[in-house]
């Protein structure tokens, strides 16, 4: 157990360390700004395991935390822009063609840069712990959880782009200042905003690696298993699940800020359903009961999204090719990569005759396991 | 009877969609008692228990432990007062091994935050070795429970309610799908359970019955039909009567 605990915390040190080096071989500035993007993704794929792989919530809305934490970096660096076309006291331009006259109350607060962060976090936690109070006090499981946060996802979506005199509407916000933060000025095609965002992946991962390896992550995995029998041991099955929802939303939320910086604008898409959908397609290729699958998973598929749309040879038949690959590897690899990769290992070193708790785990779970979580 | 009161059912009813499936039920458990719950099948034995639990919300009536009303309370709360239920279909954590099992099960502090600062330790927990080693299980401690034979989940979930550690506990069929062998076990181990604690076993196998009962009480029809020792219940004519047809109580 404690050696299986070593290798893991090993692995998950050793990916971190080839990110932090990466920019010492790559000096491409367009290429760094893309590894960075995809290092996000990655991080928003980690916030997705934690709820779905190791608590077995299914949210369809990830992107809801994600598209908010952006917004929040956004507003904040909307304010720090230079004016060109701002009207009086620097309002926003999108603001000044949409007729407002004065700078909105709730953005006041984002003129402080601590302040964005902390909204950056806070906001999409307070909402996934609301969401998550009336889900899970009402017992409401499995399917419909997707549905209602898909749904959820939509109606955020949709009042986003609605009220456009206050987020820019389909346009977003843009034209950002670039991050000033403690000295450094985080130019998005630079090194810096490359080792900002390796570094809190870096961070997120092993927080999250630390939330599953503590008693509360353990009844989490309790909680997906057999969630009415934890009931029984006198565990508060809600607010458990709340508290995964809360702590996913929080990572989301720093994944969400990051993008802003990493693409300079924030989009409703940045919140769209496309996006939320992709994000559970990465966890399911990496294989969702691994963090570092989930973001190993997320950088693979995006990044092979990235070279087939852009290579003169797949051109047309890019989205073709990708949707083979997911239908290979849901009928061939159920756990993901990372689950392949562990079968891999278990076979390469085997060191007893028990089967291994981590290679055990990647192998066949129930698949109908949703409809056992269902309250009785 | 040992001592005092410790569960109370007064006038328990329950109802799915009209069905009685507990009928005016009254039922009292003394302290450290093992009380076992016989009677045919659909008698209401396991919705009995449901109900005590919590699983299942009585439409009249009273429960209590102690002093305290169960009626009301959730199903955490039931279980951190110091109800363990056992299920009839063995109900373990299949993806976790044997030693997060049991570490799951011990519970004396279920609060969210506290849990989520306690990072795991294996050496940490000898009480729970001590627990595998009861049952038997103590060289499948990093076994995923999944992989358990039907006997040893069985053992696992006995293993679990001792970890749990409740003053109450509410077992259904324990020994379904045991060997003769691990029944006998599992007869030994309850016998030395109670006193210290109380437990309500529901049960079919009258062979096991007689091994660890002191009272019996029969339900049939969602009704307590008699209540007694083993001897005045196998003379008991109303019982006979329950299970005319299945060649009397010993055969059911």
């Amino acid at each position: 157990m404690r050696n299986r605990d070593l290798i893991q915390y090993l692995t998950y040190g050793g990916v971190c360390l080839i990110i932090l080096l990466l920019p010492v071989f790559v000096q491409d500035a367009f290429l760094l700004n893309k590894s960075a993007r995809y290092l996000v993704l990655g991080i928003l794929a980690v916030s997705l395991s934690l709820s779905w792989g190791y608590t077995g919530i299914l949210n369809l809305g990830q992107a809801t935390a994600f598209g908010l934490g952006s917004y929040c970096m956004a507003m904040a660096l909307k304010l720090r822009t230079i004016p060109i076309h701002t009207g009086a006291e620097g309002l926003p331009d999108f603001m000044v063609w949409n007729n407002v006259e004065k700078l909105p109350w709730f953005w006041e607060p984002f003129y402080s840069m601590p302040f964005a962060i902390v909204a950056g976090i806070a906001v999409p936690v307070l909402i996934a712990a609301g969401l998550g109070w009336f889900m899970f006090r009402g017992r409401v499981t499995g399917v419909y959880v997707a549905i209602i946060t898909l749904a959820f996802l939509v109606v955020v979506n949709l009042l986003f782009i609605d009220q456009q005199r206050f987020t820019g509407g389909f346009n977003g916000i843009t034209d950002l200042a670039q991050l000033d933060l403690l000295g450094f000025t985080f130019d998005a095609y630079g090194a810096s905003s490359y080792y900002l965002i390796a570094i809190c992946l870096t961070f997120c991962l092993f927080f999250a690696l630390l939330v599953t390896k503590s008693k509360a992550g353990l009844i989490l995995q309790a909680i997906r298993d057999h969630e009415n029998r934890v009931r029984y041991f006198g565990y508060d099955v809600a607010r458990y699940k709340i508290f995964a929802v809360s702590v996913s939303a929080a990572i989301a939320g720093v994944a969400g800020m990051l993008y802003t910086i990493v693409m300079e604008f924030a989009s409703p898409t940045f919140m769209g359903v496309q996006l939320s959908l992709s994000v559970v397609i990465w966890c399911a290729v990496g294989g969702r009961q691994s963090l570092l699958g989930s973001m190993l998973g997320a950088i693979l598929v995006a990044g092979m999204q990235g070279a087939l749309s852009e290579s003169e040879t797949f051109l047309d038949t890019w989205t073709l090719v990708m949707g083979l690959v997911f239908v290979l590897v849901v009928l061939f690899l159920p756990k993901g990569l990372a689950g392949a990769a562990e079968t891999l290992m278990g076979r390469l070193f085997r060191t007893s005759g028990h089967p291994s708790k981590t290679a055990a785990t990647t192998q066949g779970e129930a698949p109908a396991r949703p409809a056992a979580s269902r309250p009785t | 009877m040992n001592g005092a009161k410790h569960l109370t059912l007064d006038n328990v009813t329950v109802s799915f969609n009209g069905f009685l499936a507990v009928d005016n039920l009254s039922l009292t458990v003394g302290e450290g008692e093992l009380r076992c719950l016989i009677g045919p099948n659909g008698a209401g034995k396991t919705t009995t228990l449901d109900v005590i639990c919590g699983k299942t919300r009585a439409e009249s009536g009273e429960i209590k432990l102690g002093p305290t009303l169960l009626n009301d309370l959730e199903e955490h709360e039931i279980a951190r007062i110091g109800i363990g239920r056992k299920f009839q279909v063995p109900s373990v954590f299949r993806q976790l091994t044997v030693r997060e099992n049991l570490s799951v099960a011990h519970s004396r502090r279920p609060g969210v935050i506290r849990n989520a600062l306690q990072i795991r330790r294996g050496e940490a927990s000898e009480g729970l070795d001590k627990l595998a080693e009861l049952v038997g299980l103590e060289n499948q401690l990093e076994t995923m429970a999944g992989h358990l034979s039907h006997g040893q989940t069985q053992w696992l979930e006995i293993a679990l309610l001792l970890a749990q550690d409740p003053k109450l506990i509410l077992m259904d069929e324990p020994t379904a799908g045991m060997t003769v062998q691990e029944t006998h076990k599992t007869a030994q181990l309850f016998n030395r359970l109670k006193g210290n604690r109380t437990l309500i076993v529901v049960e079919h196998d009258m062979g096991f019955v007689k091994e660890i009962a002191e009272m019996i009480s029969v339900m049939h029809q969602g009704k307590l039909l008699a209540e007694g020792t083993v001897e005045e219940i196998e003379r008991h004519p109303a019982v006979r009567e329950a299970y005319l047809g299945s060649g009397g109580i010993s055969h059911a």
